[in-house]
């Protein structure tokens, strides 16, 4: 699914959060979106997921031929006006997305339901997410509210995956994490991306995982995409690192 | 810092805390209206003081007028009590958030103790008992007997706000202890309706005469009353800040309920389980449900031993009202609570359109308990079999889809586990909750007087269940609305959300 940004612009007030002419993700594609506090990058999510009101622009998922052919959707999709893309579209950017009364095992049986996914799938899939989880997500006993952040944060981005989604979009999914699950995510990204070619978007203030997993970083600053640097072979660090005068 | 310097600033804190509430700042028509309603019922508290004096002399003659209010003195404490539920705070989660400050918990906890049992609220009962007692007690016992009945009254109004605030605090940790208080206050009006003679008549009037001559006996009583519950108070509110601030809490669930049989229902069933999880699992929501059930049990006692609701106007009210007061409680803040995960939903195709089915089949079948209720005194005659299917299925097919129109207006996020105050709310929640408390009575007196007793309720069936037929077309339309508002709600349960 190939995501097309036109003349998007979001101000609050005086402040402009985000302000892109155009810019395209391709289909199959992993992009990074780096930049400081207040450069825009949740603010960006959000307008991709019709969480706010775009002040003007638009927002397009386009379908890929083989797409159109299994009739996921006809045409391009313009998320403000159709809710089409929710059917393949999965996110996880705050707690706001988690039911925190809710066990994970009972999120995960509603996320799968509401899917028309079966259960059998549904535990299958999980499966695949036992060394993220590490045994302290499923099985437990606990209210997600009751978890501690990291643990929280594994049961959005697992959520969010449940869905099988074409479109994966992440804002910051490393926040909360210790090493080990920071490293589990990162190949667990690259894996499904693999497997799916689903275009993911990534969010992140770590630099390092940002360069490891993604070969299209954007540098977002007061709300402009101020640099599109490919990244193919890790060459981007040198750049960022150059920028946020590391 | 000295201690009136901090005092002082708590006091600014806590006052710019209720200034600053997100939704009074956005909403000036909910300032206005407070002010209004305070103003409304002072008018009206002042108009019985000013009334009841030559009301009680004529139906008591030979008594002192005064005497006759005391001997309501356990029923205005009731109301007292109950009317505190939405209006008051615990003071443990105010005393958090200065916890690791280089401030000492005890005098915290002590200045928001002191602030609560002595606020301006505690006087508003002013409004009707100084006009009253100037009227009949002021002539009888001159000044002194004025202010010393008056100051009789306040003691027992502080004892009973502290003995609120205590029961409050235990509801906070188990939704099981709002028991306590139906139980001891279902036993005191039971007590003064079931014998011939109110047997708690007499000890209130003596009690309350006691304070008028000023016997200190009965008024260090009162004092040391306040000092035990003041006493309760600290120490069970100084252990909940400190389950607040290490987050001592169960968080293992007992048992994670299934409820597979709701699976047949598919995704609505889900939606459904969700409903059903966040009525149990959240306290605040809880709370609600059992607060409406108890407002439903106690008038229904009232009506099974007493003739107070007898007339045909306060009949027809207390029926609506038993069948409305949940709906009312609950829905009518329909989606703040879901405020909390908006996000999660809206990232769902049609999310919203499942969830409010979910919501308007739960609701439904939750009329099922004031009918329940009230079936003994439909089967002992004082109450209407008819009436009573006429309220339910006017609440299901008419009344409901007038409330879940709140679902398109409401964005201001509930938290699910704190305290309610009377500061949330929006305009259309007030406009809402005042028409259907006066519509279906209006509604029933009109078509009870057009068709008569059987065929007014036949009427009044016929347009529910027209209602509960076409629940999905306006369902649909109420979320094809909510839509199209998407960004104004999703806007303002972001920002209502921590606050």
């Amino acid at each position: 699914m190939k995501i097309i940004i036109e003349n998007l612009k979001k101000t609050f007030g005086e402040k402009v959060a985000v302000d892109i002419e155009r810019y395209e993700i391709k289909d199959g594609e992993m992009l990074g979106l780096v930049g400081n506090n207040g450069a825009g990058k949740s603010t960006l999510f959000r307008l991709m997921l019709d969480l706010i009101k775009a002040d003007s622009g638009r927002v397009l998922m386009q379908p890929s031929p083989e797409e159109m052919a299994d009739g996921l959707a006809k045409s391009d999709v313009d998320v403000s006006t159709t809710e089409d893309w929710k059917d393949w579209t999965g996110a996880f950017v705050d707690e706001s997305f988690l039911i925190d009364y809710l066990t994970p095992d009972e999120y995960f049986q509603f996320l799968g339901r509401i899917s028309g996914r079966k259960q059998e799938d549904v535990d299958a899939f999980l499966q695949e997410f036992g060394h993220f989880m590490a045994g302290e997500v499923a099985g437990q006993k606990k209210l997600i509210r009751n978890l501690s952040a990291g643990n929280k944060q594994k049961v959005g981005i697992v959520g969010a995956m449940l869905l099988q989604p074409k479109v994966l979009i992440l804002d910051e999914p490393f926040n909360f994490l210790d090493p080990s699950s920071q490293n589990a995510i990162k190949h667990l990204l690259q894996d499904y991306n693999r497997k799916t070619g689903a275009t993911i978007l990534v969010s992140s203030h770590n630099l390092q995982h940002t360069v490891d997993i993604c070969p299209r970083i954007a540098l977002l600053e007061h709300g402009v995409i101020i640099r599109d640097i490919e990244n193919a072979n890790g060459e981007a660090t040198a750049e960022l690192e150059n920028y946020f005068e590391l | 810092m000295n201690k009136y310097r901090l005092y002082r600033l708590l006091v600014e804190q806590q006052e710019l805390k209720d200034k600053r509430h997100p939704m009074l700042e956005k909403n000036r028509f909910m300032k206005i209206l407070m002010w209004f309603m305070v103003l409304y019922y002072a008018a009206i508290l002042l108009l019985m003081g000013a009334m009841l004096p030559m009301g009680f002399s004529g139906m008591y003659p030979g008594v002192a007028a005064f005497h006759v209010m005391d001997g309501f003195l356990p029923w205005l404490l009731l109301v007292d009590f109950w009317t505190r539920f939405g209006l008051q705070e615990t003071p443990a989660q105010q005393v958090r958030q200065y916890s690791i400050l280089p401030v000492r918990r005890s005098f915290l906890m002590n200045i928001y103790l002191l602030r609560t049992a002595f606020s301006s609220g505690n006087l508003f009962w002013g409004f009707m008992l100084v006009p009253f007692g100037a009227i009949c007690v002021l002539p009888l016992l001159g000044w002194g007997g004025f202010l010393l009945w008056l100051l009789g009254w306040w003691l027992l109004c502080v004892a009973d706000g502290l003995c609120y605030l205590f029961c409050r605090a235990l509801c906070m940790k188990s939704f099981l202890w709002v028991l306590l208080p139906l139980a001891v206050h279902g036993g005191i009006v039971a007590l003064m309706l079931v014998p011939d003679k109110n047997p708690l008549d007499m000890p209130c009037t003596v009690m309350m005469y006691e304070f008028a001559k000023g016997n200190l006996l009965y008024i260090i009583g009162a004092a040391a009353l306040i000092a035990l519950f003041y006493w309760a108070n600290y120490a069970l509110q100084m252990r909940m800040v400190y389950n607040e601030v290490a987050k001592k809490e169960e968080v293992e669930l007992k048992s994670a309920t299934q409820m597979n049989y709701l699976n047949r229902w598919g995704t609505l069933g889900e939606y459904l389980k969700m409903e059903i999880k966040l009525r149990m699992r959240n306290s605040q929501v809880r709370m609600q449900f059992f607060v409406g059930i108890g407002f439903i049990l106690f008038f229904s006692v009232i009506q099974y031993f007493s003739d107070v609701y007898s007339g045909a106007f306060m009949s027809s009210f207390v029926c609506m009202y038993d069948y409305m007061v949940l709906g009312m409680m609950t829905l009518i803040t329909i989606m703040c609570y879901e405020g909390n995960y908006i996000d999660g939903l809206m990232a769902r195709r049609e999310s919203i359109y499942a969830l409010l089915r979910a919501k308007y089949y739960f609701n439904t079948a939750v009329l099922i308990f004031p009918f329940l209720i009230v079936l003994p005194l439909i089967i002992a005659g004082r109450s209407s079999l008819w009436m009573n299917l006429g309220y339910l299925f006017l609440t299901a097919g008419v009344m409901y889809p007038m409330i879940f129109q709140m679902a398109v207006y409401n964005n201001n996020t509930l938290p699910l586990n704190q305290k309610l105050t009377g500061k949330q709310g929006n305009t259309m929640q007030q406009i809402v909750s005042m028409v259907v408390l006066f519509l279906p009575i209006l509604l029933e007196k009109l078509l009870v007087l057009v068709l008569g007793d059987v065929w007014g309720y036949v009427a009044l069936i016929a347009l529910g269940t027209l209602g509960i037929a076409t629940h999905k077309v306006w369902l649909r339309n109420i979320y094809t609305r909510f839509m199209a508002r998407r960004y104004v709600n999703m806007d303002g349960f972001r920002t209502s959300r921590n606050s």
